[in-house]
C-alpha cells in the first residue's frame, strides 16, 4: 500500500509538472528568425521579417514538403507523408506558434531561432 | 515454448495490430507528432503481466514491425522501437514494485516512457532539441491515454483467468 | 469501483501540484507595442499595477518624443534649431537632456557631441541620399560642431547661428530611465523596455532570475553573438553595422560620425556595448566609445569604472569587462570570437 502511494505521488506530480510545461509552450512569443532542418542539417535561417512572399521544395529520402512564406509566416502547404500533422501544426511567424513545425516522416523540423532572451540589444 | 502459449501469444499479437489498424482511422483532436491514444499498449500491458518479459517483448516487436508495415509508415519505426523499449523495460521493472490490483499505475508510467523514447529518437534523428518542447504535452496525453489503456488491461487481466 | 477512486485521488493530487506551481510563476503580466522615435518598442511588464504603469510609459516616450523630435519644426529641438541665436524657452525635460549630453561631452573629451547633426545632415544620414561631401566642405561645417557653445540656464537656451542640434545619441537612452523612473514609481518592479535597440530593464525576472539580452551579431544583424544577464540595467549597442552606405569606390561610411574629423567612424571597432545604471549614460557612453576607439574607450572604462561594456571589433575580437564576462553567454552558432577580459 505504502509503495502504491509513493507511485501516484511520483505520477501526480509528473503529471502536474508537464501540466505546466504546456502552459508554457502555449505562450507564444515573438519569432521573427527559423531555422529549417531537413534530416538533421541546417538547410535554412530565414529572417522572416525580411523574407519575400514565396514557395519552395524540402526533399528528404523521396519524400517531399512544400513550405511557403506568406506575411512574414511560414509553413507547410503540402506533404507527401501519411500523417499530415506538419501541415496542420500551423504557421510559424510574429506572435504565432513556439512550437517547432515538426514532420517526423521527411525528418524536417522548422524551429524558431528565436531564442531564450528577453530582449536584443543593437 | 509449448504450442498451447504460442498460440495463446499469437493472438494477442493479432489482438493488438487490430486495435493498432483500427486506431489509425481515430482522428487525433490536437496535430501533435507522436501523439496518440496507444490502444494497442492494454496487450503489451496485459502481457507483462501474464507473460515472461521475453514473451511480452516478442509480442510487443511483432506488433510494432507488423504495425509499421500495416500503416504504410515504415520510417516511423524507429520512433515506436525506441518508444517501445524504454516502455517495456520500464513497465518490466516495475512490476516488482506494482501488484495486480494498480496495473493502471503501470501503464501510465509505460505510456509516459514511450513519449520520452519517442522524442528523444526524434531529437537524435532531426539533430533539434527543440523536438523536445512537445514532450510536456505529450507526457499530458500520455498520463491519460495510459491511464484508460491501463484500466482496460486491468479488467482484461482480472478477468481472464489463465492457468 | 476502487480503480475509479484511485483515479480520482490521483487527478485531485495532480490538480494540487499544478496549483502549488502556479502560485510561484503566475504574476500578472501586461505587454504594449509602440512605435516612436523612429523605432519599434515592445515593453513587458510585471506585477498587479503593470498595465496602467505601461500607458503611463508609453504616454511620457510620446511626450519625449514630441519635444525632441528633429523632424517636427514645433519640437523643442525644432525651435532651436531653427532658433538664428536667439534664446528659446524650453521643456524642463530637453533642458535636462541637453545639459546632461553635455556633461557626457565634458567627460568624453568631445567624443560624443549633440551638435554634429549639421554633419551628419551632410553626408545624408537623415534623408537617405548619402554622398561622400568635399573635404572643404566638411571643414567649414566643422567651425559649426562645437558642443561648449550652447548656453543653457533656467530652461532657456541659446546656440550660435547655423548650430543644429540632434538627440539621437541619448534620446532613447533619457526614454528608457523615464521610463524605469515611472515604473519604479507605480510599484513595477520587474519589467523590460526594447526602445529599438536600447534595453532598460527593471528588477529582475518575476523568477527571480536575470533578465537576458541578446547582443547582435554585427557581422550577421540577423543573429545574436551572445547573451548577457543583468539585473535592474540598462544595455546600449552602438555599432556600425545597422546604418551606412557604401560609396561609389566601394568604401563602407556608418551613420556614427566623429565629431573631430567630420567622417564616420572607420577605427576598426564594429560595435560598442555598455550596460550601468543609467540609460542616458549607457546611450551616450556606446556612442562615444565607439568613436573613440579600441585603446581610448579601454582607458576611458579604466578611469571611471562606473559601467561594463562589450567591444567587438572588426578583426573578431571581443573584449569585455571583468563583471561582465562572468554574465555573457555565447550563441552555440556564434563564430569563434578571441576574448579578453580587461580588469
Amino acid at each position: 500500500m505504502k509503495k502504491t502511494f509513493w507511485i501516484i505521488t511520483a505520477i501526480a506530480v509528473i503529471f502536474g509538472a508537464a501540466l505546466l510545461g504546456c502552459l508554457r509552450f502555449f505562450r507564444t512569443p515573438r519569432v521573427n528568425t527559423v531555422y529549417i532542418r531537413s534530416g538533421g542539417e541546417l538547410i535554412y535561417t530565414i529572417d522572416l521579417s525580411e523574407a519575400e512572399d514565396c514557395e519552395f521544395d524540402i526533399e528528404y529520402n523521396g519524400g517531399v514538403n512544400t513550405i511557403e512564406i506568406k506575411d512574414h509566416m511560414i509553413h507547410v502547404k503540402e506533404a507527401d507523408c501519411p500523417d499530415g500533422i506538419c501541415i496542420k501544426t500551423g504557421w510559424i511567424g510574429g506572435q504565432k506558434g513556439a512550437a517547432p513545425i515538426v514532420c517526423l516522416p521527411n525528418r524536417l523540423v522548422i524551429e524558431p531561432a528565436d531564442d531564450t532572451s528577453d530582449g536584443r540589444t543593437r | 515454448m509449448d504450442k498451447k502459449r504460442l498460440t495463446q501469444m499469437g493472438l494477442l499479437t493479432c489482438i493488438a495490430l487490430i486495435i493498432f489498424v483500427v486506431e489509425m482511422q481515430i482522428p487525433l483532436p490536437v496535430p501533435v507528432p507522436g501523439m496518440k491514444l496507444g490502444l494497442a499498449n492494454i496487450v503489451t500491458v496485459y502481457a507483462v503481466y501474464r507473460y515472461t518479459p521475453k514473451e511480452a517483448a516478442l509480442i510487443l516487436a511483432a506488433r510494432i514491425i507488423l504495425g509499421s508495415i500495416f500503416s504504410g509508415n515504415p520510417s516511423a519505426l524507429i520512433f515506436s522501437i525506441s518508444g517501445g523499449i524504454l516502455c517495456l523495460s520500464g513497465m518490466i521493472f516495475l512490476k516488482r514494485f506494482i501488484d495486480k490490483k494498480h496495473i493502471y499505475l503501470s501503464s501510465i508510467i509505460g505510456a509516459v516512457l514511450h513519449n520520452i523514447g519517442q522524442v528523444s529518437a526524434a531529437a537524435a534523428v532531426t539533430g533539434t532539441m527543440s523536438v523536445f518542447a512537445y514532450l510536456p504535452v505529450l507526457t499530458v496525453s500520455g498520463c491519460i491515454a495510459g491511464l484508460f489503456t491501463g484500466i482496460c488491461a486491468q479488467i482484461a487481466v482480472n478477468r481472464i483467468g489463465v492457468k | 469501483m476502487i480503480i475509479l477512486k484511485k483515479a480520482a485521488v490521483l487527478f485531485g493530487i495532480s490538480l494540487l501540484s499544478l496549483l502549488c506551481g502556479c502560485k510561484a510563476s503566475e504574476e500578472p503580466c501586461a505587454k504594449k507595442d509602440l512605435f516612436a522615435m523612429d523605432t519599434y518598442m515592445t515593453m513587458t511588464a510585471y506585477g498587479e499595477n503593470a498595465e496602467a504603469a505601461l500607458d503611463k510609459v508609453s504616454n511620457e516616450i510620446t511626450a519625449l518624443e514630441k519635444l525632441f523630435s528633429v523632424t517636427d519644426t514645433n519640437s523643442d529641438i525644432g525651435r532651436i534649431n531653427s532658433s538664428c541665436g536667439q534664446p528659446i524657452e524650453i521643456s524642463a525635460d530637453t533642458a535636462d537632456i541637453i545639459t546632461r549630453s553635455e556633461n557626457l561631452s565634458e567627460l568624453t573629451n568631445g567624443a560624443i557631441d549633440i551638435t554634429v547633426y549639421t554633419l551628419v545632415k551632410e553626408w545624408g544620414f537623415t534623408t537617405g541620399s548619402y554622398a561622400v561631401p568635399l573635404q572643404n566642405r566638411i571643414n567649414e561645417l566643422l567651425e559649426y560642431v562645437d558642443h561648449s557653445q550652447i548656453s543653457i540656464s533656467d530652461n532657456k537656451i541659446t546656440i550660435p547661428e547655423n548650430y543644429q542640434l540632434d538627440l539621437g545619441s541619448v534620446a532613447k537612452g533619457y526614454a528608457g530611465e523615464k521610463a524605469a523612473e515611472i515604473l519604479k514609481e507605480e510599484g513595477v518592479s520587474s519589467a523590460i523596455l526594447n526602445l529599438g535597440g536600447n534595453v532598460q530593464t527593471i528588477g529582475e525576472k518575476p523568477d527571480g532570475t536575470p533578465w537576458r539580452v541578446a547582443v547582435t551579431d554585427p557581422f550577421s544583424p540577423s543573429d545574436t553573438i551572445c547573451t548577457l544577464s543583468v539585473r535592474d540595467k540598462a544595455v546600449v549597442t552602438s555599432g556600425n553595422y545597422q546604418r551606412y552606405f557604401v560609396s561609389e569606390d566601394g568604401k563602407k561610411y556608418c551613420h556614427i560620425i566623429d565629431p573631430e574629423t567630420g567622417y564616420p567612424v572607420d577605427n576598426g571597432l564594429a560595435s560598442v556595448t555598455v550596460t550601468g545604471d543609467s540609460g542616458t549614460y549607457c546611450d551616450g557612453l556606446s556612442t562615444a566609445l565607439f568613436v573613440m576607439g579600441e585603446e581610448k574607450a579601454i582607458e576611458f572604462w579604466r578611469q571611471h569604472r562606473d559601467f561594463d561594456m562589450l567591444i567587438i571589433t572588426e578583426d573578431s575580437r571581443i573584449i569585455v569587462t571583468e563583471i561582465l564576462s562572468e554574465n555573457i553567454e555565447f550563441a552555440d552558432n556564434a563564430p569563434s570570437l578571441q576574448t579578453e577580459v580587461i580588469n
